[in-house]
């Protein structure tokens, strides 16, 4: 009886799973199909789901529009970069604040805190004008050096390192490791899941981000991807939706891919948070 | 201590001259024009010319994306083949307003362009932040060869600021082959009165859905302008110290609105800003609408996209025909340096030069700028087999600038919103005006 009951209850979950996924889901395969239809087509109503000839070309007129393989290695760069910055500032400081105890730990993580609160917009003047004073402008530095650390990193390993049970640090230090080593070796591996998921929410983001390249960038050679992707679309005169939806899936397929390999981590992480 | 920190502190600064030496002044050394081409004359002292002759560098950032961002980038090209005294350097800044923070960040930096693109409201008040040249003794009266009605938005308080280069308007579209099946004058309606008997006539439903309306427009400030000057009114005042849109003249656009969206025959498209626009545009495409606003700019890809009789018309005129004029100018900015000022400024007058604004017309749909381009042979063939083209330009008798009082930009917004609300039975007309004005009084300048 409770057995039927469960497998009922399995099969509802189930489809609302699906239906949920599908919903999720449909932008992307819109924005798939709509890559490969021809400019008629995609104005076409009632619309079309499959494209009547798949157009490849959308992609190599998206391709062409610029020094798109530029952008490319730019946007790797600056993600990455960004990334490992904010490890090596983050780690350490996570570190700090979930296992000493100092004077003043409480105002700074406060102080920390609110820069989660700050957005990009209201302080972008004032970092413009600093990077100016350091001829940084127009360069690959203007767009991480500014991202160098995150207060969402801190938060995030600070919650899992808090986690980490005393005996086992207690244990390292009598085998005389030295913080670092605690840090390194014994920390950042409990906390793996939580660092991957971190690692993508941050990659993702200053993968797509817009405005702080616009902003801190005057030529071609130092864009990424996004800006790229924003000059195909043209404010009056019709936008040419395919070969954007082409551009997109140029910049969305790298996200996706790495996606589907840190999968199992990301579902991790979430499942450790809640034991 | 204090000696050895001054100079660490020297180190780093002589660091960050070189590196700002090096993001800037590398690109000369590539430029150098090669001597292959021109005579050997020039060739022959080539050193002490290629020290005196190094040509001058100046950036121009511009903000059209699309094609018409590679026309300009084509154009820029033949500039500099043509001249080789002067380097642009071209650069892609976003949508008008992304462009406009950009330059106002660059100018508060000390590494501004030294020439841009201004949206034509905002002209004021780049000229009013002291940001813009005067251009009043580099064109020497060159300003005369430029048609009257788009040099509006180029005066501020008397100088010339800017030059017109992409400058749109907006027009009637229409669907000639929907008009004519309903027996209408393929020409489209010429009053407000008319636009609403033609709507009303194209408006086809089945049972309680309508499958095609009569008229489209993106609930959008700048149609709403049009409608004003068209009621024989005006945003602002003279002095731009008050807002007028509680006349009459502001109500009338949004009770004719309001009154056709209740009888059915008009769609108001869903989406902010450019995305309703892309709707209005898309439901003409696909014959779902038979007549839309939407601008001059537009002319080029709707053509190639309508597979149909496509025609263009005045807007219909309440008390008299009238329209705003759009899109952008072409700036000096005031920090460049002499040198730069002189090169920037023979920049600006080639690229909207008659010999330029006529293929930039024809392949843009934005207007030709100068009098002689509409004179010309060129565009009176091109006027010939596609008379849409020189509807605008015919329009332009009508037309007024925008408003371009300093803060305009912010004040556009309350107006949007409010007239929003209105269209969208929110608020009656009464109640959105009053609060627009309300709200909008407190940003205009006392």
């Amino acid at each position: 009886m409770r057995q039927a009951g469960t497998t009922a209850w399995k099969t509802i979950e189930g489809i609302l799973l699906i239906a949920v996924a599908l919903v999720f889901v449909f932008p992307f395969l819109w924005m798939f199909l709509t890559a490969f239809k021809t400019m008629p087509e995609v104005y076409q109503f009632p619309p079309t789901w499959l494209p009547e000839s798949w157009q490849f070309q959308n992609f190599q007129t998206a391709w062409r529009s610029g020094p798109f393989l530029t952008y490319v290695w730019n946007s790797f760069l600056v993600a990455g970069g960004i990334l490992v910055l904010q490890l090596l500032t983050g780690v350490p400081a996570a570190y700090a604040f979930a296992r000493y105890r100092f004077r003043g730990k409480e105002a700074l993580f406060a102080l920390t805190l609110i820069a989660l609160m700050i957005p990009a917009q209201v302080i972008f003047l004032p970092v413009y004008v600093e990077l100016s004073h350091w001829g940084l402008v127009n360069t690959l530095w203007a767009l991480i050096l500014p991202y160098g650390a995150s207060a969402f990193g801190i938060f995030l390993l600070r919650q899992s390192f808090m986690q980490v049970p005393d005996e086992v640090i207690e244990a390292a230090r009598l085998d005389n490791a030295s913080e670092w080593k605690i840090m390194w070796t014994i920390m950042v591996p409990m906390a793996k899941p939580v660092l991957v998921t971190f690692g993508l929410f941050s990659f993702i983001y200053h993968w797509n981000d817009y405005f702080w390249p616009l902003i801190m960038t005057n030529s071609q050679e130092v864009r990424t991807l996004p800006i790229g992707i924003s000059m195909l679309k043209a404010v009056e005169g019709g936008k040419q939706w395919n070969v954007i939806m082409a551009g997109n899936m140029i910049l969305v397929f790298p996200i996706l891919l790495i996606f589907f390999f840190a999968q199992r981590h990301i579902i991790r992480a979430f499942v450790y948070q809640s034991k | 201590m204090k000696k050895v920190r001054g100079s660490v502190l020297a180190c780093v600064l002589g660091l960050t001259a070189v590196l700002a030496g090096c993001g800037g002044g590398n690109q000369a050394a590539t430029q150098q024009p090669a001597s292959s081409g021109t005579g050997g004359t020039t060739a022959q002292p080539q050193q002490q010319a290629a020290e005196a002759a190094k040509p001058v560098e100046i950036d121009f950032w511009y903000a059209l994306g699309g094609r018409n961002g590679e026309i300009i980038e084509k154009m820029v090209k033949d500039f500099n083949e043509s001249h080789k005294h002067i380097v642009v350097k071209p650069a892609y800044q976003g949508s008008y307003y992304e462009n406009h923070s950009k330059v106002l960040a660059a100018v508060s930096a000390g590494n501004q362009p030294d020439v841009t693109m201004v949206e034509v409201g905002s002209i004021g008040a780049f000229a009013e932040a002291k940001v813009l040249q005067d251009l009043g003794p580099y064109a020497n009266g060159a300003e005369e060869k430029y048609i009257p009605g788009l040099l509006g938005n180029s005066y501020w308080k008397e100088k010339l600021y800017a030059i017109p280069f992409n400058r749109s308007t907006p027009l009637l579209y229409l669907n000639r082959d929907l008009l004519k099946a309903a027996g209408l004058d393929p020409e489209g309606p010429k009053t407000w009165e008319e636009l609403q008997q033609f709507s009303k006539a194209l408006t086809k439903k089945e049972g309680a859905k309508t499958t095609t309306y009569g008229f489209s427009t993106p609930i959008d400030i700048w149609f709403y302008e049009a409608l004003v000057f068209q009621s024989g009114g005006n945003i602002l005042s003279e002095d731009g110290k008050s807002l007028l849109i509680n006349e009459e003249s502001g109500k009338a656009p949004l009770n004719f609105w309001t009154g056709m969206l209740k009888e059915g025959i008009m769609k108001a498209p869903p989406g902010e800003k450019y995305n309703a626009w892309d709707v209005a545009k898309q439901d003409f495409i696909n014959q779902q609408v038979a007549m839309i606003f939407t601008s001059t700019g537009d002319l080029r890809g709707l053509k190639e996209a309508a597979k149909f009789d496509m025609g263009t018309a005045f807007l219909p005129a309440n008390k008299s025909y009238g329209a705003p004029t759009g899109g952008a100018n072409l700036v000096m900015l005031a920090k460049s340096s002499d040198e730069e000022k002189k090169a920037a400024w023979e920049f600006i007058e080639w690229m909207t030069d008659t010999k330029q604004t006529i293929p930039w017309s024809l392949e843009t749909g934005y207007m030709p700028v100068t009098k002689d381009a509409v004179e010309s042979e060129d565009m009176k063939k091109a006027y010939e087999k596609e008379p849409n083209f020189q509807v605008a330009v015919k329009q332009l008798e009508y037309a007024k600038p925008r408003p371009m009082v300093p803060g305009y930009k912010e004040l556009q917004e309350v107006i949007m919103t409010e007239i929003q609300r209105a269209v969208l039975g929110q608020a009656t007309v009464d109640q959105a005006i009053g609060n627009a004005v309300e709200k909008g009084q407190k940003l205009l300048k006392k």
